[in-house]
Order: structure tokens, then C-alpha cells, then sequence
């Protein structure tokens, strides 16, 4: 139901209150944010997309305030999905202030996981207007009976942050919640907000479907510094620190009023906090750390210390580049490479929000070749080649999941649900037979074949109505919605009660009573283990490891790599990087060879290990090592030997006692793409790789149920690995829906197997450069020394067991 | 190797692949931790598990009889998951093969689990918190008990073991100076993996069979 029309004079009323405030504010509406209104009230979909900080916000709720103003109404009339709880007090509150000064007598609530229980029941008595929300909270809003009552005035969906949401499986829940209340309000208005993508169109798409696309002021000038190394300095050839630039940062942050720090992982951005804080100079309390893993309160109070201007710097991982509000810092400084262009690009986005200002961010490379990256993503920013974040595609634990939701919130039948999946981008090419077997697995257990009685999920009537009969099914899938962002983590908490945040199990479970670690910025002691937390006490004395987190590492862009590859050829590139970076350029040219764009260098040493193969594709270290994997069993084709592999972002290592005779043409042959999937599966155990990627299938599509702190007995008797469930389904089940989800994964996103495919190609149609140097190369040097991740060899039991035998004895002789 | 021989309190016992300890001056075969019906009680709460986890357990138990010929199986704690209707398949499978083992006496430990479920029912002594048999006493929970060696379950323990970039989690045997652990015997169980304590002999159950983890003294 679109507004009166956009010219009316009762409009133009309702927009000029907006104006006045915007005048009281000192401001005056942008362009774009006039755009968003009035389309908005011609009744449009859409997306806005604007660095942080530039009124967003306001243009997406003018829309519907301005309408709120003309046609007043009660009930929940708009959603405002946020992908993270702890911005939805902040969002929260901005909107409160934006629907007071229109004097409109709407009522703001708040839905998320840590929702009082008096909202909670002020919702549910259907007492607000506007609602903001995760898409968890969605979720299971839509799993009530009473689904249609609930959303009955709905007006429209806004999507904050919907850039950090469009890539992942949070993504795809949301595209199937905004279908149920589309099939429920066919004339909702779904509005997305996101940063700078490289596929804006795609993602508005995927949100809003036929839509607008509204672009805010982008003219904002970033300028990229780089802490370069001084003349004469030995500078490492490899590592991921860089605490040898530590004066440097520590200058850089001192010199203006605040700074962000930014680090690639968890624990570098604890270990460089730590690092801070033992030269800091001012009070303790104005350094702090910020990352996913601490305990939500701590990160907002540090939020909030930023926002209050009482925090001097604060050293932060990715989980400050999503869209907390704070007036922006003077400063912003990456530690290693930012490893994407969108990234770069937002993260310098914190410093120098004022209008006119340019946004600054000093790169601080922590080896020599990262000088080449921070080059190649200012020419990359200046191009504007920016990622695209695609979405995924058909995942049948999500759909599962939703499909339950689905039979509690009211039922469905199969056709028309079918249907309504399908309208999603997510769903859209999911053929009839993998949604009937999605169905079959909730009403059966899995495919019709492999017996599971006692199990009842889902239940059909004779007129193909599906719905849930057991209250306790209905308990726990409301109980386990929400926890696709859970992973396998323990609580840390101190005796007294006081939550720091969460690790993961695997790191604890190396530890023991007593121990010390480093985490959220302080030194602490296990005390002990129990209820899926781990209790700790203040340490007296500083030692002990830092907890690494899975997935810690970003790999290198697309974008970004392609632009290395460029920046690396140019021999007359006129950046200070690369004049900085020219004499250990010189060093590989002399010792092997600079590869050009069109040409993939590889290389062959050996050194007291054995023999090495280089190769260097620039794909990232999750394709390379895919590609590891494969060329490691082509080379087993040739001459049978044990392979091991190292990978990082620039490209792969093999190492052997000895390799076979090599040339450009073998290299050839051992790198084309023909066969690859088949090598794929033969190369690596895709068995164990999806075994460990079961975990997560298996916890969304609520095949287990996930203990958490303070569970009771009753659920504690739920508990069952999901590797264990992984070799029950595959002996007992093979065709189950969810193992096949599993390995699509694992191809997918753990191996990168359409970059891997493309970069194949790549090579295919290029030059191979074919070299043995006589030693290590500046570009060899830092694959050497990175830890082996995998290998290709005679692989049962038997000789494992052997093989850990002998070492085992080895290291008790030591 | 399937089966290992070791000494422990004075007595020779031999240790199997398929999570079972038997003791061969007495005749006695020990497992723990078999999780009856575990399947079953997890489907009920809608969880997919496919069937036949129980009746595969059972035949694992067969052969060991088969194998050992054995007067008495003593069962140390949890031989069944929960509650579930009596009409539940696992029951009449556990009974069926009871009735197959006549001859053999057996015995339950009484674990934390085993609370919910009567298992005189299923043809089982049951005995209530420990059973002391020479210079073993049997229990479900481990402790420590002065001038006796604990025999204990509970803890479904299992150990890591790196090999080469992997690392392999396998349940394990573990004897201490005063007590020692078998592995949970049910198919449907996990593990818990605990540091090894310096002296501490640690079997490793491997798909492939028994190894033995050298012994570290740091």
C-alpha cells in the first residue's frame, strides 16, 4: 500500500518535521537519504549503500516514519533486523530518538537472545511498532502458532548491515524468514543497508528482489600509509606478528587523541594489546582490546568508551569493522595485510567521519612482501575493485531448520511451501526431490530405507498438512534456533561469576588446572572445567599460551590477489612500497625469476628436509590448498613417496625425500584442470574433512542438540557427538540429505573449489616458468617455514599406527 | 593387535579392542558404559539416529563371550541411557540376548544413568555403588581407595594423538597408580579427553587395534 503520492502537500508536511529535526541536528537530509524516503513511499524495495556513518540509519527509517505520520496506526509495523545483539540497543536507541522527533507515539522494543523477560511479554502482548531484531529472533518469532496475528500490521523489513549477513548461512536464514512474511504480507517493502560491495546488484537481489539501488556520498578520499621499514633494517622475510614495528604503532597511536588497531585474528590482536600494554605510558584503563570472542558486556562497555572518547586506543579484530556506531577515531592502523579491499576500505572508513575529512589508515606490514599487498590494494581501492560477497547457495540444514520453525509457526503444505522456498535467491534453482527429502529427514530421520521409529518431528495429516505434534520437539527447536553463529566454544568465567567470553573447547581441553593463558587483554588462571565453562582466576605472573580460534585467518582476496600479481610485475611500480620492497624483488629476479601477469612461476630446492616444489598461483590459502592436495596425488602417479604440503596466500609447497624429474611440460600436465574433481576426491579425505564440517550441519539442522551453560539434566542426556552421528548416517544412511550438505561444504568453502577450478585454468592458458634455484627465494622462504597442513600417502590404520609408533617412541626418548 | 596383556595390581588382565577388559584367573569379562538404547531415547527427542546401534553392541558382546568364554560379565555403570516405553526395541534385543547367555552370570555396577531403569529387569544382579573383589574394587564413578585398585567407568575417556599434521582423538584405557579406566563400550558414546598424568599407562584403541602410549615422566 504505497503512500499518497510523493508530491502531496501532506507528504511534503511529513517530510518537512523530518527536515526541521534534521535542522535542529545542524544537518541537512543528503541526497540519497531523500531518495530512500521517497522511495519508500512510492512503495518500493531496495538497498542503500554508504560507508558507515553517513546517515544510513535515517534514511532507511524516513521512509517509514514519514508514513507513519499519514496514515497512524497500532501494532508492529516495522522490523529492524540487525545481525548483532549488541547493536541492537545501540540501533535502538538512534531510532527512539528519530520516531521521538517526529512525535510519533510509536513504541520501540527490542527482540534478541538477551531480551528481558518483561519485553518479552510486551511483544507478545503485541506491544510495539517498531521492533528490532537478529535474524535468529526472527526466527523463532516465526515459530509461534499466532505467526499471522503477530505480523498482521506489518508495514516493512529494514536490514542493517546486510553485507555482514549476505555471506553466510545467518544470510540465508533471513531470506527464508523474509519469505514467510512475504507469503503473510505480499505487500511488505523489504529495505537492505550495506557497505560497499563488489556485487551490489546481486545483493540487493537476494534481499529486496526488484529494487532500487540507492548509493550514498562515496567521494570520501582514503589515503593508505604504510609504516615502511627504515633504510638499512632487516626486516623479516616471513611471519604474522610484527611486533618488531611495535615503536612504530606505538608513535602513530600516542601522536593524535584516539586509534584503532586492527589485527587480522584473535590472538594476534591479543598478543599486539598485550605488547601495547607493556609499553603503554598513560592510565591502564585507556587501552583495550575488542574481539568476537569476549563476552558481549565487555566488548559494549569498550563501545562505549570509544563512543565517550574515555579510550585512547583499542586494538580490535573484525568484530569492530561491523557497524558500531561511534564517531570515528583520528586514527586507524592495520597490523599485516587487510587481505581484501572491502575490508581495507571499511576499516579505514573509523577514522575521519566529518564531512570533508579523508579517512587515513597506517598499514603495517609484518614481512617484507606484505609491502607488495598494501600497494596493490590502494591501486585496487583507487580501481575500485572491491569483493563480491555471493550468497549461498541451497543449504539443507538451513532449510531443515526453517522448515520446522515453519510446521510450528501455523504448518504448511508441501506445494506451497515449496513454493514460497523457491522465491528466495538462496532456494531458487533447489530441485523438488532434495526439498522431499529435506521433509523426509524431519518426518523420518532420513531417507525412507534406514529405520529411525521413535522419531517424530514432523508429522503429516491426510490432507498433507504438516505440523508438530511433541511439545518437547517444539522446546528444543526453539531452544537450538540461533545457534548457527555457536560454535563448539566454552565459556569463560571467573569464580565470582563474571563473564570474559568465550574460547574454543579445543584450546581448553589442552589445558589443565593451573595453567595460564592470555585472553580478553588479561592474564588468567584455569581453575576449572565444568558445565561446558571454563572458570579462571586472575594470574599472578605473566606466561602461558594465547587461545587460537578456528578460522582465524582470512585468505587473500580475489581482487586483491589479482592485483598483486600486476603490482609484483610492474617493474617500475612508483609506490614507496615498492621501492622499499625493489631490492628483495632484486634477490628473487637474480636467484629465480618475477613472475608476469599471464605467467605461473614454480620453483625447486631442496634443503636439509629434502626436495621442495613451489608453486605460486596467488589464490589464496584455501584453493591452494585444495590444489596441494591434488598436485600432491598427481605426483604420487608418478613416482609413490609420502608428500607433504605447506600453504599460504601467495602459493603451495611440496616436500618430499625425494621428487620425481620435473620440467614446464610435467607441470603442466600435473596442474590442468581436466579431472580435477575427480583428483579432489581421490587426493584428499574429503571423509574426514566433512566428518569435522558434520559438526555444523548437524547442530543447524537440529540433528543435535548443542548443551549450553546451566542446561538441565534431562537435555544433558541429549548429548551426542556429531562425529559419532557422522559414521552411524554414512554406515546406516549413506543418501542422507545432510552428509551430502556436509561434503558440498567442505568443496565449497573449506577447499574454495570454484576458485581452485578458475585458477587452474588460469594456468592452463598461461606460461609456466620453470625453475630449480640454487636455495631459497624471497617468495620460497615464507612457505618453508610454515607448518605442514597436510599430505598424500598409504593411508590405513595399520600404518598410521606404525608411523605413530616410531615417533611416539621418538619423542619418549628424548 | 587386538589384545594386550598387562599387569596391574598383581594380576594379569587383557585388554581388547572391542572396549572390554577381561580378567582371566576369574573368568570375569568387564566393559562399562554401554549406553543401551541410547538411539532410541534420542530419537524421542527428535534427533535422527538410525537404529541398530544396540543390537550391534550386543553382537560385539557375543563374540567377546564367543571369545573369552566367560562365568561372569561385570557391566561398570550406565548399561542403559534412560527411559524409553517398554515396548521399545532395544529391550526385547537386550532380553533375547540375555536369555542366549544364560549360563553367564551378570552383573551391573549401578551407574548414574542406570537410575531411571530397573535392570533386574533385564536379568541383571545389580549391586549399588561399589563391589570389592580381591584386590579390585569395582566401581562406576572413579576415586581413590586405599590398599584396593579402583576398576572404574563414567568417564568415557580417550586420548589425542598427533600424527604428523593430524591429530587423532581414540578412546583409550587408562590405568593410574590407583585406578584404572575402560573405555565406554557403547557405539553412541563420545569421549572425554584428559591430559595424561605422569605415570599414568595409556592404551589407545585404534580402528586398527591396540597401542600402547610409551610412558612420559615430565
Amino acid at each position: 500500500m504505497p503512500t499518497s503520492s510523493t508530491t502531496s502537500a501532506a507528504w511534503r508536511r511529513a517530510e518537512a518535521r523530518l527536515r526541521a529535526w534534521f535542522a535542529t541536528l545542524d544537518r541537512k537530509p543528503a541526497a540519497f537519504q531523500r531518495a530512500a524516503w521517497k522511495a519508500w513511499a512510492e512503495g518500493r524495495n531496495g538497498l542503500i549503500h554508504a560507508p558507515t556513518g553517513t546517515g544510513k540509519t535515517l534514511a532507511a527509517v524516513g521512509g517509514p516514519l514519514i508514513d507513519a505520520v499519514l496514515n497512524p496506526a497500532r501494532g508492529l509495523q516495522l522490523l529492524w533486523i540487525t545481525p548483532l545483539r549488541s547493536l541492537a540497543t545501540d540501533t535502538a536507541q538512534h531510532l527512539t530518538t528519530a520516531v521521538e522527533a517526529m512525535e510519533l507515539p510509536w513504541r520501540v522494543l527490542r527482540r534478541t537472545g538477551d531480551s528481558s523477560s518483561a519485553e518479552r511479554a510486551r511483544l507478545r502482548r503485541g506491544d510495539c511498532e517498531l521492533l528490532v531484531t537478529t535474524p535468529e529472533s526472527l526466527a523463532l518469532l516465526l515459530s509461534y502458532p499466532d505467526v499471522a496475528e503477530r505480523f498482521r500490521h506489518l508495514r516493512g523489513v529494514v536490514v542493517d548491515e546486510w553485507h555482514e549477513l549476505i555471506g553466510n548461512k545467518r544470510g540465508t536464514l533471513l531470506q527464508l524468514g523474509l519469505s514467510r512474511l512475504r507469503g503473510l504480507k505480499p505487500e511488505l517493502r523489504v529495505w537492505g543497508l550495506s557497505a560497499t560491495l563488489g556485487n551490489l546488484d546481486e545483493a540487493m537481489q537476494t534481499l529486496a528482489g526488484d529494487g532500487v539501488l540507492i548509493g550514498g556520498s562515496d567521494n570520501k578520499k582514503i589515503q593508505i600509509q604504510t609504516a615502511l621499514p627504515d633504510a638499512g633494517e632487516r626486516f623479516p622475510w616471513a611471519g604474522h606478528l610484527g611486533l618488531k614495528q611495535l615503536a612504530c604503532v606505538l608513535r602513530a597511536v600516542l601522536d593524535v587523541r584516539s586509534a584503532l588497531v586492527f589485527a587480522n585474528t584473535r590472538s594476534q590482536a591479543e598478543l599486539w594489546h598485550e605488547a601495547l600494554a607493556a609499553v603503554w605510558p598513560e592510565a591502564p584503563e585507556t587501552l583495550a582490546v575488542h574481539h568476537g570472542s569476549i563476552d558481549p558486556k565487555l566488548r559494549f562497555a569498550v563501545e562505549e568508551g570509544l563512543r565517550q572518547g574515555t579510550l585512547r586506543c583499542v586494538v580490535a579484530t573484525s568484530s569492530l569493522d561491523l557497524g558500531v556506531d561511534f564517531s570515528s577515531v583520528d586514527r586507524v592502523i592495520q597490523i599485516g595485510s587487510p587481505k581484501g579491499v572491502a575490508r581495507l576500505l571499511q576499516r579505514a572508513g573509523r577514522s575521519g567521519h566529518s564531512p570533508g575529512l579523508s579517512s587515513k589508515i597506517l598499514c603495517v606490514p609484518t614481512h617484507l612482501l606484505e609491502l607488495a599487498e598494501i600497494a596493490a590494494a590502494r591501486r585496487a581501492l583507487a580501481a575500485h575493485h572491491l569483493e563480491p560477497r555471493h550468497p549461498l547457495r541451497g543449504c539443507l540444514d538451513v532449510l531443515a531448520q526453517h522448515m520446522l520453525t515453519r510446521a510450528l509457526g501455523g504448518g504448511f503444505h508441501a506445494d506451497q511451501a515449496y513454493t514460497e522456498v523457491r522465491s528466495t535467491r538462496a532456494y531458487a534453482q533447489l530441485p523438488r526431490a532434495q526439498f522431499d527429502a529435506v521433509l523426509a529427514y524431519l518426518q523420518h530421520g532420513g531417507t525412507a530405507l534406514a529405520g529411525y521409529p521413535e522419531y517424530h518431528k514432523l508429522q503429516c495429516d491426510l490432507d498433507g498438512h504438516f505440523y508438530v505434534e511433541s511439545k518437547r520437539v517444539a522446546r528444543l527447536h526453539r531452544l537450538s534456533i540461533g545457534t548457527i553463529t555457536a560454535d563448539g566454544s566454552l565459556q569463560v568465567r571467573y569464580m565470582k561469576g563474571a563473564r570474559l567470553g568465550a574460547v574454543e573447547e579445543s584450546f581448553v581441553s589442552r589445558l589443565r588446572p593451573g595453567d595460564r593463558f592470555l585472553f580478553a587483554g588479561k592474564h588468567l588462571e584455569l581453575v576449572r572445567v565444568r558445565d561446558m565453562t571454563a572458570y579462571v582466576r586472575q594470574a599472578s605472573n605473566r606466561q602461558g599460551g594465547v587461545p587460537r580460534w578456528m578460522g582465524g585467518r582470512m585468505p587473500l582476496s580475489n581482487e586483491l590477489s589479482t592485483e598483486l600479481r600486476r603490482t609484483l610485475a610492474d617493474a617500475d611500480a612508483p609506490e614507496a612500497e615498492m621501492r622499499a620492497l625493489h631490492p628483495l624483488l632484486a634477490i628473487q629476479r637474480a636467484q629465480s625469476r618475477l613472475p608476469d601477469v599471464d605467467e605461473v612461476l614454480i620453483e625447486r630446492t631442496h634443503t636439509r628436509d629434502g626436495e621442495h616444489l613451489f608453486v605460486y598461483p596467488f589464490a589464496g590459502r584455501l584453493a591452494h590448498e585444495g590444489l596441494a592436495a591434488v598436485l600432491g596425488y598427481r605426483l604420487a602417479q608418478i613416482a609413490k613417496a609420502d608428500y607433504g604440503y605447506a600453504v599460504n596466500d601467495y602459493g603451495l609447497a611440496i616436500t618430499a625425500r625425494k621428487l620425481p624429474a620435473l620440467d614446464a611440460e610435467t607441470m603442466r600436465q600435473l596442474l590442468h584442470p581436466w579431472g580435477l574433481r575427480r583428483d579432489i576426491r581421490a587426493s584428499i579425505n574429503l571423509t574426514e574433512l566433512a566428518r569435522r564440517q558434520f559438526r555444523e550441519v548437524a547442530r543447524v539442522a537440529g540433528l543435535v542438540f548443542n548443551g549450553y551453560p546451566g542446561q538441565d539434566k534431562t537435555l544433558r542426556q541429549l548429548q551426542v557427538s556429531s562425529g559419532l552421528l557422522f559414521d552411524v548416517l554414512r554406515q546406516h544412511d549413506p543418501e542422507h540429505p545432510l552428509l551430502w550438505q556436509a561434503e558440498r561444504e567442505v568443496l565449497d568453502q573449506q577447499l574454495d573449489y570454484p576458485r581452485l577450478r578458475d585458477c587452474l585454468i588460469r594456468i592452463a592458458r598461461g606460461k609456466i616458468l620453470y625453475v630449480e634455484p640454487p636455495r631459497l627465494t624471497p617468495l620460497s622462504f615464507p612457505l618453508w617455514v610454515e607448518r605442514l597442513r597436510g599430505g598424500v600417502h598409504a593411508d590405513d590404520w595399520k600404518s598410521r599406527v606404525e608411523r605413530m609408533t616410531t615417533t611416539l617412541e621418538a619423542a619418549a626418548g628424548r | 593387535m587386538n589384545e594386550l596383556r598387562i599387569r596391574i595390581a598383581g594380576e594379569m588382565l587383557t585388554l581388547h579392542s572391542q572396549r572390554a577388559l577381561f580378567w582371566s584367573r576369574k573368568r570375569i569379562l568387564f566393559v562399562a558404559d554401554t549406553h543401551f538404547g541410547k538411539g532410541a531415547v534420542l530419537r524421542r527427542a527428535g534427533m535422527a539416529v538410525p537404529t541398530g546401534q544396540t543390537l550391534a553392541d550386543l553382537i560385539r558382546l557375543d563374540a567377546l563371550i564367543a571369545h573369552y568364554q566367560p562365568t561372569r560379565l561385570i557391566v561398570l555403570g550406565d548399561l542403559v541411557h534412560g527411559v524409553t516405553p517398554a515396548d521399545t526395541a532395544w529391550i526385547g534385543q537386550v532380553n533375547v540376548w540375555r536369555q542366549r547367555h544364560a549360563m553367564v552370570e551378570m552383573s551391573l555396577i549401578a551407574g548414574n544413568h542406570d537410575r531411571h531403569f530397573n535392570a533386574c529387569e533385564l536379568g541383571f544382579d545389580v549391586i549399588e555403588h561399589q563391589l570389592k573383589l580381591e584386590s579390585f574394587t569395582l566401581r562406576h564413578a572413579p576415586c581413590s581407595i586405599a590398599d584396593s585398585y579402583v576398576l572404574a567407568g563414567h568417564v568415557h575417556p580417550g586420548v589425542a594423538i598427533k600424527d604428523g599434521w593430524r591429530r587423532h582423538r581414540l578412546p583409550a584405557f587408562r590405568f593410574g597408580r590407583g585406578c584404572g579406566l575402560l573405555p565406554a563400550f557403547g557405539a553412541l558414546t563420545g569421549l572425554h579427553q584428559v591430559p595424561v598424568e605422569p605415570g599414568e599407562k595409556v592404551v589407545a584403541i585404534t580402528p586398527d587395534g591396540l597401542i600402547e602410549l610409551p610412558m612420559r615422566m615430565d
